[in-house]
């Protein structure tokens, strides 16, 4: 019969093609958005990275600027700005109650990710970052520049030398590096007062 | 029913869909790039604000007879640099592919110099190897605490 003659099938090699082009097309999307995912992700860590080191870096620049020194008071040894590896402390003239207050920046290192802390007067500690702290350094430095030939004691300076890292746990996003010193304006204005 | 009636879809008509498809799915994908050039775009802004910031500083932090009225291009501003006539030394962190400029200026009352305006501008490159540059300003005045 010639309705047995009808073309009405796809022959084996039309298959075939079709598949073949389909598994091409197919496996460039799939990689394409793989790439795609793996890269706005890695993206995602590196921004929030980012953020919270920035956020980090001007909450201590904000709170180093209006850093004062305070008479030393027995028994008070947070009335002037000192570090050690793993603390930052110093007085911090708080508007809102009208004194200086001691405030402590505390970094508790971890294989994990370390994590930074902040107190101020006698509030509770607030983590500032948490677990994604590679590695963190803070430096008081204190420098005298002197004229030659001078009578005078000079001019002080005193900054502090940030280092620091911040890595995501899963460690496939950009590390956030950040390396710079911090001079803080009424302290120096302090210390340079005749 | 006619037998010379098309059962399916020509190569054409395939490579035009796909073609089609691909352009609906290009600024789908291309959100994704955009969106990662900006995360770097505000890297290279952060790094410049820091660097504006750790220079405007340092001279800020100095007594004001110390800030001395002048221009200062990248050249001048070395890290362990003099500012000005010295003695007071400059101190930067290296960073790459990025310029400072540095000018302070007197505003006068009276014939007296009440406050110096601190300019820093920071000239940076748009992203890592490009040749883009952009520039970012930071302005501030130091009062004179003498008079």
């Amino acid at each position: 019969m010639k309705i047995f003659k009808k073309n009405s099938a796809f022959t084996l090699v039309e298959i075939l093609v079709v598949c073949g082009i389909a598994t091409v097309f197919l496996a460039t999307a799939i990689m394409l958005f793989t790439n795609f995912r793996r890269g706005f992700s890695r993206s995602e860590g590196t921004a929030i990275l980012m953020q919270e080191g920035a956020l980090f870096v001007a909450r201590l620049r904000n709170d180093l600027n209006n850093a004062v020194l305070v008479p030393v008071i027995a028994g008070n040894d947070q009335a002037q700005l000192n570090s050690t590896p793993d603390r930052l402390s110093f007085s911090l003239y708080s508007s809102r109650e009208a004194k200086a207050l001691p405030v402590v920046y505390r970094y508790q290192a971890s294989e994990n990710g370390g994590s930074v802390f902040r107190r101020e007067g006698n509030d509770n500690e607030r983590v500032l970052i948490k677990d994604r702290v590679a590695s963190l350094t803070w430096q008081t430095e204190l420098e005298r520049f002197v004229e030659p030939d001078s009578t005078s004691s000079g001019t002080v300076r005193l900054s502090i030398a940030l280092d620091m890292q911040l890595e995501m746990q899963t460690g496939s996003e950009k590390p956030f590096l950040l390396k710079t010193s911090i001079f803080p304006a009424r302290l120096n204005r302090q210390l340079n007062v005749p | 029913m006619n037998n010379q009636q098309r059962q399916g879809l020509s190569m054409l008509e395939i490579v035009f869909s796909v073609g089609i498809l691909a352009l609906i799915m290009l600024p789908v994908f291309m959100t994704f790039s955009s969106g990662n050039r900006n995360i770097m775009l505000t890297e290279g802004e952060f790094r410049a604000h820091t660097a504006a910031l750790e220079l405007m500083e340092q001279i800020v932090s100095l007594p004001f007879k110390q800030i001395s009225t002048g221009e200062y291009a990248d050249a001048e501003i070395i890290n362990g640099g003099p500012f000005a006539a010295g003695p007071v030394l400059f101190k930067l962190t290296p960073a790459k592919d990025l310029w400072r400029e540095l000018k302070i200026e007197d505003i006068k009352r009276d014939n007296k110099i009440v406050f110096k305006k601190v300019t820093v501008t920071i000239k940076f490159t748009a992203t890592k190897n490009s040749d883009r540059v952009r520039e970012f300003f930071m302005k501030t005045l130091v009062a004179n605490e003498n008079i």
